[in-house]
């Protein structure tokens, strides 16, 4: 487990399941129902799309769904988040609707854009989801803006900013982490380390280890956490959120993580960049047997419960996928709805 | 019906005919016709006349109605049942016309449908964009050198605008001459032919509110034609040629407005005009005429030559009229006397020069006038006179337009006359009539050579113009007409 | 030709006291009153709060609305613009100020990704009310990198839209247009009229955006100008009225959405029509629009559109290099003379 703090940070909270005050069973229930809720939704979508029954890209968020359960379970609704093009495990866990979703992959005018988007730009406002983004990095001063804009309206919401490792090559992320920095505003800069840009490894990619260093040329405390444990990345969500909505600035958490699919689709078909022994040695830490085995073990459920949990989702998985297929495509007429406002 | 198939050419009619112009397509593309049935109606200097096809088949036309094309050319195909016309670039229709005329490297438009306004590319090969001089260049042929809208590719420039005007008055936007950017015809070149067009003593339709061309209108008198009863499928509502056609097909022309017998025409508002002051002049005046013969050869072949040589442009050639029209005011500069006015306390010779020119309207004739003549070019002279002359034909003259003549010509060449005693318009002196053009002899030691002459008919009064400065008046005008160079500027 | 003379620059002003006022502040006071009239409009930039920006086009606004309002950021285009789109899209109206257009090029992103699309790709959820102010152009020895006029690139996107000052009742009007109007609007101030005057309104008024603006009526050419290029038209006009020659000169104003309307009916009576930008003349607005006219109005051209612009090079420095670069009158009034040419 790599739990440390960044050495140059203004403040280095430690952060892990083992530690810290005692989590509510309730919030291990809630963090487990999410991580099945995309668990299931994204290996669904993967089949989808393995049977042609979906139009362009589909970047998986199977492996990570620690990350966005333990964040979105320290946000309250009208807090904002900014997503990746690996977006569909933030929406799921911010409260997007299987519905909208699916219609939306489908490219339904029942869909959460109306069929204009895609999996990429899944958005839904009245859950504080900002969109996920098709250009990496660019939502890190977006959600820069929304938490000015909370400020400036003088409301406590927060902003989360979720990136890959891949992301803080860009200038966008630096220009924003600093301006969040300088502003004092309430961000959060969440880093889902999963070792790879695409297909590219971190240690081509850049010459750290931890992406966390990186806050503190901004002046911005960091912590990294085993991005595979809900728990851990709960708690350092909470502490940061909690944090940012006092008035104490952005700051960065670092999760370590991976994905078990590939960077597009389920399973790759070219460049083997990555050995299937790294693949299976990560999948003994599947973050959803991780907390049913806890949960198990420290009697916060049973099995059954938790079963029901994957079977009552499969059933609502199935009806939006129903709904989904059943919905209209979007008329031709309307090409230019909502290119403009007014 | 043929097995093969046939060209049709452009007839030539008549021993002078260069070139004609389709007026109209009498059956349409792909239509069966046998063997004399008529096929179109061809207009030439002279006459219109309907051509009849000289074998069986089925027409394809090459070329739209309202080009202007030389005797030969190709303008159709008669077909066999199935057959296909021959590859246009086998068969390439001559350029232009005139016998100058470039063979064409680009194939022609084929299966052009009747009455279509597109312009047919004059196509020309590499080398023929370039006009021929005018040989003998003299003085004043600094209007020959103006580019014509034939570029060096030997397309046809003419601007958007000045086709669609073009299109929408019902002519030939080949037949005006460009005087836009690098020859181009423009809008107001269109405009400019337009007021220009040649005298058809034809009585028009009374301007009103149904949008038509002149060309339309004149056909809808002929025909009897109430333009207003009449459905309109042009843009705007405009009326086409074929919309008449669908009201009365198979027009049997003749003259309008032909009074019968039994009629009684009443001698009010012009008819009345003309009948008072004919009556006064002739009451008031000694008029008398001189009868004088002109050679005008050199007019004539000035005339061709220009023809010939702007054959392959749209360059407009003067007419005639023009011709004289120019001649009669340069000559009055000589002779002030005959530009002049008779009043109680004597004869007032006149500053400006300001030809009046009569024009046959429906009922009558008028007399526009083309103000400070002798300071105006040839074609200046020409646009004027033929603008003047549509405005008073379809009633859109104004009052002042028809005032202030110090001098009149008036021509009935046009039917056939080479002398007459035209009446002085009152205020005048003199009014200059011009005859038919005709051949005459002239005697080359023992051999006869054909000439070209008219009678000028001059008729003076003799209150202020005495017999001899008038007969040395036609002279001048014979000499400026014998060396019609300096009629150019 | 008939004559029809008719320079405006105030038609659409309403009846009240206006008084001579510089480019720079007619601005400045559209900014101020739009920011009285709503609270959720805040500025945004480099050096526009205590510095009152470079062209001093902020200045004193620090003073009345205070740092909450008018924020001085980083040197970071990219999350200037970003925070922009963010505020826009949680229901504020920032007004982000770029300094120089030259700059857009290291927030086009963010610009054409983000703003532009947002709405669309959100299927409608949300607007941006967005406003980026920029100063363009060539003319002040600034060199290629201080001086273009880049609304080609953006008219290209849609989503966007793109406004043209041309004078100072415009500076005013399209500004205070641009941060009511619910989209991202780029205002493209223009440096070297920021000292120019006119007479402009005291209260606040807002021109419709995509209404081009018929500054001068003329029966022989129509002079399509951008921005700077209307004053030169203008001047050129007069040089031509003195020739006989009418030229209509039209100021779109608003470049996204182009009000094509306008020059269609104005086409159709003068036949000829000369498009004249500071930007480069390959692929510029005069392209467009170029086109557009003869889609809809060929039939009633006599000549073919005239593109008037820059040549295709960089914003030299040297002042003669520059000024032979940026069309001007006699530039205007030749393409007019060369459009109107008969033998």
């Amino acid at each position: 487990m790599a739990q440390r703090a960044s050495t140059a940070s203004k403040k280095s909270p430690q952060a892990g399941s083992q530690a810290g005050p005692q989590i509510s069973p309730l919030v291990i229930k809630d963090l487990h129902e999410r991580m099945v809720r995309i668990r299931l939704f994204e290996t669904e979508a993967g089949k989808l799309m393995e049977a042609g029954k979906l139009p362009g890209f589909l970047h998986l968020y199977v492996g990570q769904e620690a990350v966005a359960a333990g964040v979105m379970a320290a946000l309250r609704d009208d807090d904002q988040i900014t997503s990746t093009h690996r977006g569909h495990g933030h929406a799921v866990a911010k409260g997007v609707g299987f519905r909208e979703m699916y219609a939306e992959l489908y490219g339904r005018v029942t869909g959460a854009c109306l069929g204009r988007g895609g999996s990429m730009h899944i958005n839904d406002l009245t859950r504080g989801m900002l969109g996920a983004n098709g250009i990496v990095g660019a939502g890190v001063p977006i959600a820069v803006g929304a938490a000015f804009a909370a400020r400036y309206k003088g409301e406590d919401n927060v902003a989360v900013t979720f990136f890959g490792d891949g992301a803080t090559n860009i200038g966008a992320w630096h220009e924003g982490a600093n301006m969040a920095a300088i502003l004092g505003l309430p961000v959060i800069f969440v880093c889902e380390n999963n070792g790879y840009a695409e297909f590219t490894p971190q240690s081509a990619h850049m010459l750290i280890t931890d992406v966390a260093d990186r806050a503190a040329a901004y002046g911005m405390p960091s912590v990294i956490v085993d991005g595979m444990d809900a728990v851990a990345v709960h708690r350092a969500a909470a502490e940061a959120v909690e944090r940012a909505r006092s008035g104490a600035g952005p700051m960065m958490i670092e999760a370590k993580t991976y994905r078990f699919f590939d960077h597009q689709g389920v399973k790759g078909l070219r460049h083997p960049y990555r050995s299937d022994e790294e693949v299976a040695e990560w999948k003994t830490r599947d973050p959803i047997d991780l907390i049913e085995a806890r949960a198990v073990a420290d009697g916060t459920a049973t099995r059954t419960e938790l079963d029901d949990v994957w079977q009552r989702t499969r059933d609502e998985i199935a009806a939006a996928i129903a709904y989904a297929e059943a919905s209209p495509l979007p008329d031709p007429a309307d090409l230019l709805l909502n290119v403009y406002s007014g | 019906m043929t097995d093969v198939a046939v060209e049709v050419l452009l007839p030539k009619i008549g021993l002078t005919m260069q070139e004609g112009t389709i007026d109209e397509w009498l059956v349409s593309t792909g239509a069966a016709v046998a063997e004399g049935d008529a096929l179109l109606r061809l207009a030439t200097d002279k006459v219109d006349v309907d051509v009849e096809a000289e074998a069986g088949g089925l027409f394809h036309p090459v070329v739209p109605a309202g080009v202007t094309l030389p005797a030969g050319a190709l303008i159709g195909w008669l077909l066999a049942e199935g057959e296909q016309p021959p590859d246009p670039g086998g068969t390439p229709m001559p350029a232009g016309s005139g016998s100058s005329a470039a063979t064409a490297a680009e194939p022609a438009p084929t299966g052009g449908a009747a009455g279509a306004t597109a312009v047919p590319d004059l196509g020309g090969g590499a080398g023929t964009g370039v006009l021929p001089a005018l040989t003998g260049t003299g003085e004043g042929l600094g209007a020959a050198a103006v580019p014509s809208a034939v570029g060096a590719g030997c397309r046809l420039l003419a601007s958007p605008n000045a086709r669609r005007v073009a299109a929408a008055a019902d002519i030939d936007v080949t037949a005006v001459r460009g005087t836009g950017r690098g020859g181009r015809i423009v809008s107001e070149d269109v405009e400019e032919f337009l007021a220009a067009l040649p005298d058809i003593p034809i009585a028009l339709a009374p301007p009103g509110g149904t949008p038509t061309s002149p060309l339309v209108r004149k056909l809808a008198k002929e025909r009897d034609i109430d333009l207003s009863a009449v459905n309109g499928t042009g843009p705007g509502g405009r009326i086409r040629r074929s919309d008449l056609d669908a009201v009365t097909p198979a027009p049997v022309r003749r003259n309008a407005a032909a009074p019968q017998p039994g009629d009684v025409i009443p001698l009010t508002g012009m008819r009345g005009t003309i009948a008072r002051r004919m009556h006064a002049s002739l009451q008031e005046m000694a008029q008398l005429t001189h009868g004088y013969e002109v050679r005008m050869d050199a007019v004539v072949s000035l005339r061709d030559r220009l023809k010939e040589e702007w054959a392959d442009s749209t360059l407009a050639v003067p007419s005639l009229g023009d011709f004289l029209l120019k001649a009669a005011a340069l000559a009055l500069r000589e002779h002030p006397l005959l530009n002049a006015t008779v009043r109680e306390d004597g004869i007032h010779l006149l500053d400006g020069i300001h030809l009046g020119f009569a024009v046959a309207v429906p009922g009558g004739l008028m007399v526009p006038v083309i103000e400070d003549a002798v300071t105006l070019s040839l074609p200046e002279i020409a646009r004027r006179s033929k603008a003047l002359a549509q405005a008073a034909r379809e009633g859109r003259i104004s009052p002042a337009q028809l005032e202030g003549a110090t001098f009149t010509v008036t021509s009935l060449g046009g039917y056939g006359v080479d002398f007459f005693t035209p009446v002085i318009n009152p205020g005048n002196v003199a009014i200059l009539g011009v005859g038919r053009l005709r051949d005459g002899v002239e005697w080359v030691d023992d051999r006869p050579l054909r000439t070209r002459v008219l009678t000028l008919s001059l008729t003076f009064d003799h209150r202020a113009v005495d017999g001899a400065p008038a007969a040395e008046y036609l002279r001048t005008v014979g000499e400026l007409l014998s060396k019609p160079l300096r009629l150019l500027v | 030709m008939t004559a029809m003379t008719v320079t405006t620059t105030t038609t659409e002003a309403p009846a009240v006291a206006t008084r001579k006022l510089s480019y720079v502040k007619a601005f400045n006071e559209g900014l101020a009153q739009a920011m009285r009239e709503d609270e959720n409009v805040f500025v945004a930039g480099e050096d526009v709060a205590g510095y009152g920006g470079v062209f001093r086009m902020f200045d004193n606004l620090l003073d009345e609305f205070g740092p909450r309002r008018m924020i001085d950021t980083p040197i970071s285009e990219a999350a200037l613009v970003g925070l922009g789109v963010g505020a826009a899209a949680r229901g504020l109206r920032p007004v982000v100020d770029l300094m120089f257009m030259d700059f857009i090029g290291v927030c086009l992103d963010q610009i054409v990704n983000q703003a532009a699309k947002m709405k669309y790709m959100f299927g409608g959820a949300l607007s941006v009310p967005l406003t980026i102010t920029t100063a363009s152009g060539a003319g002040l020895g600034a060199a290629a990198q201080h001086s273009q006029s880049l609304e080609a690139w953006l008219a290209h996107v849609p989503g966007l839209k793109v406004v043209m000052p041309s004078d100072a009742y415009t500076a005013k009007g399209l500004t205070v247009a641009a941060i009511r109007d619910d989209n991202p609007v780029v205002v493209m101030l223009n440096k070297v009229l920021l000292g120019s005057t006119g007479e402009v309104p005291e209260e606040i008024y807002g021109i419709p955006l995509g209404q081009a603006h018929t500054a001068r009526q003329g029966s022989d050419v129509t002079v399509i100008a951008l921005g700077r290029m209307v004053g030169e038209a203008l001047a050129a006009a007069d040089e031509l009225a003195a020739e006989g020659v009418e030229i209509e000169v039209i100021d779109p104003r608003t470049v996204q959405p182009l009000d094509t309307e306008t020059m269609f009916a104005s086409v159709r009576r003068t036949n000829r029509v000369l498009v004249v930008h500071e930007a480069v003349t390959f692929g510029g607005l005069g392209a467009e629009i170029a086109a557009q006219i003869q889609d809809v109005v060929f039939d009633y051209l006599d000549a073919p559109v005239l593109r008037i612009g820059a040549p295709f090079s960089p914003v030299p420095f040297s002042p003669v290099l520059e000024k032979a670069y940026v069309p001007d009158r006699a530039r205007i009034a030749q393409g007019c003379r060369r459009l109107l040419e008969r033998s």
